[in-house]
């Protein structure tokens, strides 16, 4: 008995001792039984990379979408401002859709053999793609004169010069190479540094000039067209192709943010008023 | 007899030595030459002594060609911002200092530049920019972020970023965030601002725009100003003219002035966001320092820079959406994708 009852203090005073490091062990093998999903699923995400514009403002991006999103659920907007860390992160997630240029996206199925299906393309004025366009002031008449000039752009250089280079073919290799990218924030400030002189060529939306010669007639005036693209289509939504309910609810909130005006606003400062599905063509042209 | 036959035993001991020796070394150098160990040296020597004869001037200088960070406060965020775009387009510079700290050595700062005599100085901020004029003679400088650049003196040397967007360009964008306004007053004293308020009249009949002024010689002129211009305007554009811009108290009270008036503020700078400013544009730091970045290389490079001083080419906008609501103005949508930052 007195050995029996000599063991049970022991015990006692052992448990005592060891009682946090027990409670933390105890906790850690919870912690792993539950599956991740339980954390992770809570929130599903719109993932964000464009380096067709300069886009800067994901402060406000952040704010903005995450304030909309929040009315429908637990979803949330993450903006990326570096290509290399988008990539990384996306590769295998399932927590989300992510929202990107359609060159990106090609790009990326190729790169990494992802299972990601393009499911909305944006639409701006009722159309889902657009053209690039080449101006420079009307004393350049063609792309010869480019050589070693700077050109302003809202992209990334890598995508300017890609975009440039599909535009003028091999045979102007040389000339594209030889081009300085100035990297400005909006097509509107690539416009603008044409027309005041510090750029001498810039690469912008066809709509974009359009919004110049509305504004700014005389300065449309001195500026002359070299060059345009094919039909680019617009950002997409892309997602895993095995998407569980809570991807499918957040691509219809996507998809219906263009017909309400608080979502209409905030889809503008994407560059785009709506989306749609994307069609068969559009698939194939991505890449499937 | 036997001692001299000995020396003499020894002379030519001696002489017979010294000609064997030449013999041998004669032989150690033929024989090194023919197994290529002088060859090899020599061959180096050549190579070393003709190379630069034919590498490019312009390869071998730029190991010359440093740039030296000359930082007016790199706690303030927009300069240390600068620092570090720079640092990410060009070759790491080789000597950065910052003048942040309230004690100034410049006999440490002019024995530094003479140390490391960079090719550029790099001054970020009127601050920098005054001390590397002051204390690099003949050095080329390029500035960035100095306000009011006019108002420094420069030289044949001095190159660099204007901080102030060009009137043209904020009148642009005006234009495109508010089509219904037409008339945008400006308050402004004639002895500092009368050829930026010319330029700026010109530039708004090319989209449309009437600009109103007002010029006023003392800032407590402002109220009475205020009071004639903004019934005859539909906005005020805030522009950085010292008698305007004087202290807090006199800003404040145009902010007020121009909120009891229901007359929006466009204006230049951040700060004023929490005073009540709508629409706020400056240039935008990253597009400057790739502009400085390439001011620096032609530099190195020897190139003919054609414009010394230029003006910025990207914008940064910050729109206050509680006062495009209170105001009850009409924003084109279409303009919020060229808006950097949302405040609400």
């Amino acid at each position: 008995m007195s050995i029996l009852k000599y063991n049970k203090s022991e015990v006692k005073k052992v448990y005592r001792k060891y009682q946090p490091l027990i409670a933390f062990c105890l906790l850690a093998c919870v912690l792993l039984i539950i599956p991740n999903k339980t954390f992770s699923g809570n929130t599903y995400t719109i993932y964000f990379y464009n380096p067709e514009t300069n886009i800067n403002n994901f402060a406000s991006l952040k704010t903005e979408f995450d304030q909309y999103l929040s009315n429908y659920g637990s979803f949330q907007f993450q903006p990326f401002s570096d290509r290399k860390s988008f990539e990384e992160f996306v590769v295998g997630r399932s927590d989300g859709v992510f929202l990107l240029s359609s060159w990106h996206f090609s790009q990326l199925k190729r790169k990494f053999q992802l299972d990601m299906q393009a499911r909305l393309v944006g639409v701006l004025k009722g159309k889902a793609t657009y053209k690039k366009i080449l101006t420079a002031k009307n004393n350049i008449i063609n792309i010869d004169s480019l050589k070693g000039k700077v050109v302003a752009s809202s992209g990334s250089e890598d995508y300017t010069k890609k975009i440039l280079m599909q535009m003028h073919g091999e045979e102007n290799k040389d000339i594209v190479g030889s081009m300085k990218i100035l990297t400005v924030p909006k097509d509107i400030d690539a416009l603008m540094a044409v027309g005041y002189g510090m750029a001498d060529s810039a690469l912008t939306t066809e709509r974009s000039l359009t919004k110049l010669a509305a504004i700014n007639p005389k300065q449309y005036g001195f500026l002359m067209s070299l060059s345009k693209s094919e039909e680019i289509l617009l950002p997409i939504i892309a997602a895993p192709a095995q998407s569980d309910e809570k991807i499918r609810l957040l691509i219809a909130i996507i998809e219906e943010m263009g017909t309400a005006l608080d979502g209409k606003r905030k889809l503008k400062m994407l560059g785009v008023d709506g989306w749609k599905k994307v069609e068969e063509l559009e698939r194939v042209s991505l890449g499937k | 007899m036997e001692k001299s036959g000995r020396i003499r035993k020894g002379v030519s001991g001696k002489m017979k030595n010294e000609s064997f020796n030449k013999i041998a070394s004669g032989l150690r150098t033929y024989i090194s030459f023919s197994r290529g160990k002088y060859s090899s040296i020599m061959l180096l020597f050549i190579v070393f002594t003709l190379l630069p004869l034919f590498i490019p001037s312009d390869l071998l200088a730029s190991e010359d060609k440093d740039v030296l960070v000359l930082n007016s406060d790199a706690s303030i965020y927009k300069y240390s911002l600068a620092q570090s775009e720079l640092k990410a387009k060009i070759a790491t510079p080789k000597g950065e200092i910052d003048l942040g700290s309230k004690w100034i050595d410049e006999r440490k700062i002019k024995k530094m530049i003479n140390e490391i005599d960079p090719c550029v100085i790099y001054c970020i901020g009127s601050k920098a920019y005054q001390m590397a004029y002051k204390l690099a003679e003949k050095k080329n400088i390029v500035f960035s972020l100095v306000i009011n650049w006019r108002r420094h003196p420069i030289d044949k040397d001095t190159y660099g970023i204007s901080n102030e967007l060009l009137q043209g360009a904020q009148l642009m964008m005006y234009r495109y965030f508010f089509p219904d306004v037409n008339k945008i007053g400006i308050l402004y004293n004639n002895k500092y601002s009368e050829e930026w308020f010319d330029i700026a009249v010109e530039s708004a009949k090319d989209v449309g725009i009437r600009i109103v002024g007002k010029s006023i010689s003392k800032p407590d002129k402002i109220e009475s100003a205020l009071k004639k211009l903004l019934p005859k305007v539909d906005a005020l554009w805030l522009i950085p003219d010292p008698t305007v811009i004087y202290d807090i108290e006199s800003v404040n009270k145009l902010f007020e002035q121009c909120q009891a008036a229901g007359k929006p503020i466009y204006t230049y700078d951040k700060a004023f966001v929490n005073l009540g400013a709508t629409l706020i544009m400056s240039a935008d730091i990253p597009t400057m320092i790739k502009q400085s970045a390439e001011i620096i290389s032609g530099i190195q490079g020897n190139m003919e820079i054609e414009e010394k001083v230029q003006h910025p080419a990207g914008s940064h906008i910050i729109l206050n959406m509680k006062k495009v609501e209170e105001y009850g103005l009409n924003l084109n949508i279409e303009a919020l994708d060229s808006v950097n930052e949302i405040v609400r």
